[in-house]
């Protein structure tokens, strides 16, 4: 690549002297001049903001995400939604649930909340872990490396997702949100673990390590003030992707019926039990479907979008 | 000791409708074809279900799916009758000549077998064969169903079965026709209690371990002709059994096909459509999602529905705080919304409101509602007033035990929704299905309440009203009572109908007992859930029957073209 135009390296060189290469900053400026980027972006914006501000937010619609609506469905036909396309009105944004008539805006906006709260614990926990494994067996290799590697090797292997079944399914109720975060870290962080283990490696060789250590840093200092702020990048591109994979497995676990129990209201869970509906009342399965599918769509591209940027960013 | 088969998930294989007749009183539509019409001889009815036969041998099977099942291809002393309504639950004969002979004031019964019936085998049912049966019940690891006779018949208390200890000495059998049992102490209801699946006969010496859940040796109109366990059964004709001596099995078809395994939905759909053989087939209640898509007129009239003849309750725990004090349980009956948790399994056309402990198919039950609410919604002010008599105006938290089922968790939710008013906060514990009912039949591990069901073993308050609030019942394990309510007065309610000689009078008394329980609100009852199912375009025959949870009576159906 060095054959680009100079431009773009001029500001790099400019930027280099204040901080690191990959400054927050140019990857900001670059994804806001991406359009897809932007409406991504904008997208996971009103997510969050949903999910922090629920309780405001319902509060402005009128109905909480646990009340039940009688008078909205019709006890006759089985419950379905009284009114087109799942009982949408002024009243109920969204439509609303079958057999009770929750409103389903009030319980998409609850539902954010654990979505993301899920996602985000776990990429916090599952990035600590493989951070701190990962570089720990890059680092001292030998017998350090062979332990961390097998246990690796041993989660990546497991068939995770019938375990956590299976591990679910077995405890007792207890605190879901937090076995949840704990369960999908627990099979989730040797993903991050590899790759900063085979960094670690290579960076643990380069020249400005050994000066470092030349002039006498201790291990400590080497780990953290030369070789992780040479990881930032790896770390954030592969947390930005590990965010929808784990709402995508909240929810699916959910859906499974070994996610958060009732009444607490989840994605997954409301995708659960519209299957048996599809056919009557369509809305019920459609709106929390397209509120996962954007959510993780939107949170896929994104990291993509950081992915390439960052990339060029080293490259240059 | 029968819980309830329909949330236990079971589909049973039919109920019936009585739109058939309900709606024509006239009769003048009583020849066209659809459900209600007359079944020819012939033909193979196809039967559709998700969940297979629990047991084939008779003293094992004891569900609301297999006893109706079982009516196929076994006999037993006396029956339950084979008409819609009221007509269904009354007992009548069947291989006995009468519905028995009691003496010595009701503690002994004599039976005569009919002449002319047989096993499949071709040898005729003996009464040493009746004898060897209900033996069985006794062996602790065959005699797990019907729990009447162990109770009711006089037995050495080391007595293990016929395998292990060798012939019953306390049933009498004076030669090949007769029968006497000798009883604990009298039981004028006997005649309902030979009706068990426990008095089905088996050949004298056979049936040792499981070997009639794989090779049952039938004695009714069917004999099973290949069995593939939770994938299909297949029945063909009995050709020892005689019409002549069985006034009871219509017998129509010439065999019949099960199909399990099937998932809740498929079966819906197939029913719906009804394409090839689908058109001569039945199936269980469908779901609530389909509701609505069986209002057309034809598939209306091809839809049965009716009571399921169970009541689904929520049992409150009197030994917990603050649920010991009975204000706070009375409270709690007028708050609990019983339209929304209708609503949550599927709304009016598949439960109605429960305001009884016993369910309407009861004989003798007393129509009454102890805690009034404007369309069932629940007296929040009311129970405001008793909780604040009982010093809880402020509210407190209790554990909901209900059942890892979409529908049982559904009215989890109604309920606790229904407290919330009243600063009840109800925590929902999920257990697993499969060790639910261990779990909530274990005082020490039950929590403050739990939603159950309890069907009656025959449509009388004895199998209803005793096994769920006799306070001497309460057991470590495989506990009934889950109120674990122990009250003096209604025990010796209890005992003053158990000696009544006229059971006319005891279902009435009965009625009466479940006012007084009612009183101390042990449980709410929330719901009488309905069977609605749609049956395929060739069935006739078809009504529910009030003894069998609501199933179709599948000695009656058939199909209206059997050549189809």
């Amino acid at each position: 690549m060095s054959t680009t135009p100079t431009l773009l390296e001029v500001e790099e060189v400019g930027a280099a002297a204040g901080g690191p290469p990959t400054s927050t900053q140019r990857i900001l400026t670059r994804l806001v001049h991406d359009k897809a980027a932007v409406l991504c972006l904008a997208f996971l914006l009103i997510v969050v903001l949903m999910a922090a501000f629920a309780p405001l937010i319902t509060k402005l619609s009128g109905w909480g995400p646990y009340e039940f609506d009688s008078s909205a469905i019709n006890s006759a036909l089985g419950g379905v939604p009284n009114g087109s396309l799942g009982g949408i009105s002024g009243e109920h944004w969204f439509g609303v649930e079958p057999q009770n008539g929750r409103d389903l805006f009030a319980r998409i906006v609850y539902g954010a909340r654990v979505s993301i709260t899920i996602a985000i614990s776990a990429t916090v926990l599952t990035g600590i872990l493989g951070v701190v494994l990962g570089m720990l067996a890059g680092f001292y290799r030998g017998w350090v490396d062979q332990l961390i590697s097998r246990v690796m090797d041993f989660l990546m292997a497991f068939p995770a997702l019938i375990f956590m079944i299976a591990i679910l399914s077995s405890l007792p109720a207890g605190n879901r949100p937090v076995l949840l975060v704990v369960v999908i870290s627990a099979f989730g962080w040797p993903y991050l673990a590899r790759v900063i283990r085979g960094q670690t490696m290579t960076l643990a060789n380069r020249e400005f390590v050994e000066a470092a250590r030349a002039s006498g840093a201790k291990n400590l200092a080497l780990v953290f003030r030369e070789i992780l702020p040479n990881l930032r990048s790896s770390i954030i591109v592969m947390s930005t992707l590990a965010v929808p994979g784990y709402i995508g497995t909240e929810a699916g676990l959910s859906f499974l019926g070994v996610g958060v129990t009732p009444p607490t209201a989840s994605w997954g869970q409301m995708i659960s039990s519209s299957v048996s509906w599809y056919s009557v009342d369509p809305m019920f399965f459609a709106i929390p479907g397209a509120f996962l599918f954007l959510t993780v769509l939107s949170l896929t591209v994104l990291g993509d979008k950081i992915r390439s940027v960052i990339d060029a960013g080293e490259a240059a | 000791m029968k819980r309830s088969t329909m949330l236990a998930g079971l589909l049973l294989s039919g109920s019936l409708a009585l739109t058939a007749c309900s709606g024509n009183a006239a009769g003048a539509d009583k020849t066209s074809a659809g459900p209600g019409g007359q079944a020819a001889t012939g033909g193979t009815v196809q039967v559709l279900a998700n969940a297979g036969f629990s047991h084939l041998d008779p003293v094992r099977g004891f569900d609301g799916g297999v006893n109706n099942f079982y009516r196929l291809i076994y006999r037993t002393l006396t029956t339950q009758g084979a008409a819609p309504g009221a007509d269904g639950t009354k007992i009548v004969p069947d291989l006995a000549t009468d519905t028995g002979k009691p003496s010595d004031g009701g503690k002994t019964w004599t039976f005569t077998l009919k002449d002319g019936v047989a096993f499949e085998t071709g040898a005729p049912i003996t009464s040493a064969d009746v004898k060897f049966a209900v033996s069985r019940a006794w062996d602790p690891e065959i005699g797990i169903g019907s729990p009447y006779a162990k109770q009711i018949i006089a037995a050495p208390a080391s007595y293990q079965g016929p395998y292990k200890s060798g012939e019953m000495p306390t049933i009498e059998t004076p030669d090949a026709k007769t029968v006497v049992f000798h009883l604990k102490k009298p039981y004028a209801d006997f005649g309902s209690v030979v009706a068990q699946n426990t008095f089905v006969p088996v050949p004298k010496g056979t049936g040792a371990g499981t070997e009639l859940d794989s090779k049952p040796i039938a004695s009714g109109p069917y004999k099973v002709s290949a069995y593939k366990p939770g994938a299909s059964l297949k029945l063909v004709r009995n050709d020892k059994w005689d019409a002549k001596t069985d006034s009871i099995r219509a017998a129509k078809p010439d065999g019949f096909q099960w199909t399990f395994g099937l998932d809740p939905a498929t079966i819906d759909e197939r029913m719906i459509a009804g394409q090839g053989t689908d058109a001569n087939a039945i199936a269980g209640t469908i779901q609530a999602a389909s509701v609505a898509r069986i209002q057309t007129p034809q598939l209306k009239q091809r839809t049965l529905s009716g009571l399921g003849g169970c009541t689904t309750y929520m049992g409150l725990n009197s030994t917990k705080k603050p649920l010991n004090d009975v204000r706070v349980r009375q409270a709690i009956n007028f708050a609990v919304n019983k339209q929304t948790v209708r609503d949550a399994v599927g709304g009016s056309t598949l439960a109605d409101l429960a305001t009884s402990i016993q369910p309407p198919t009861i004989v003798g039950r007393a129509d009454y509602d102890p805690y009034p609410s404007p369309d069932g919604k629940g007296d929040v002010e009311a129970a405001r007033k008793l909780l604040t008599e009982a010093g809880q105006a402020g509210g407190f938290t209790m554990t909901l035990d209900t059942r890892a089922q979409p529908k049982m968790q559904a009215m989890a939710v109604a309920i606790q929704q229904a407290l919330q008013p009243l600063k009840i906060a109800v925590k929902i514990n999920i257990i697993d299905t499969s060790t639910y009912y261990e779990v909530i039949g274990t005082p020490s591990q039950q929590h403050d309440a739990a939603i159950t069901g309890w069907c009656p073993d025959w449509p009388s308050g004895a199998t209803f009203l005793p096994p769920l609030f006799d306070g001497r019942n309460i057991t470590a394990k495989g506990n009934s009572n889950l109120s674990q309510l122990n009250d003096p007065g209604v025990n010796k309610t209890i005992d003053e109908i158990a000696a009544l000689k006229d059971v006319t009078a005891a279902n009435a008394a009965y009625g009466e007992l479940d006012k007084q329980i009612m009183k101390l609100a042990p449980m709410v009852p929330l719901l009488y859930e309905k069977v609605l199912m749609v049956v395929g375009s060739n069935i006739a025959g078809a009504y529910l029957h009030d003894g069998f949870s609501g199933g179709i009576d599948l000695v009656s159906v058939g199909l209206t073209d059997a050549g189809k």
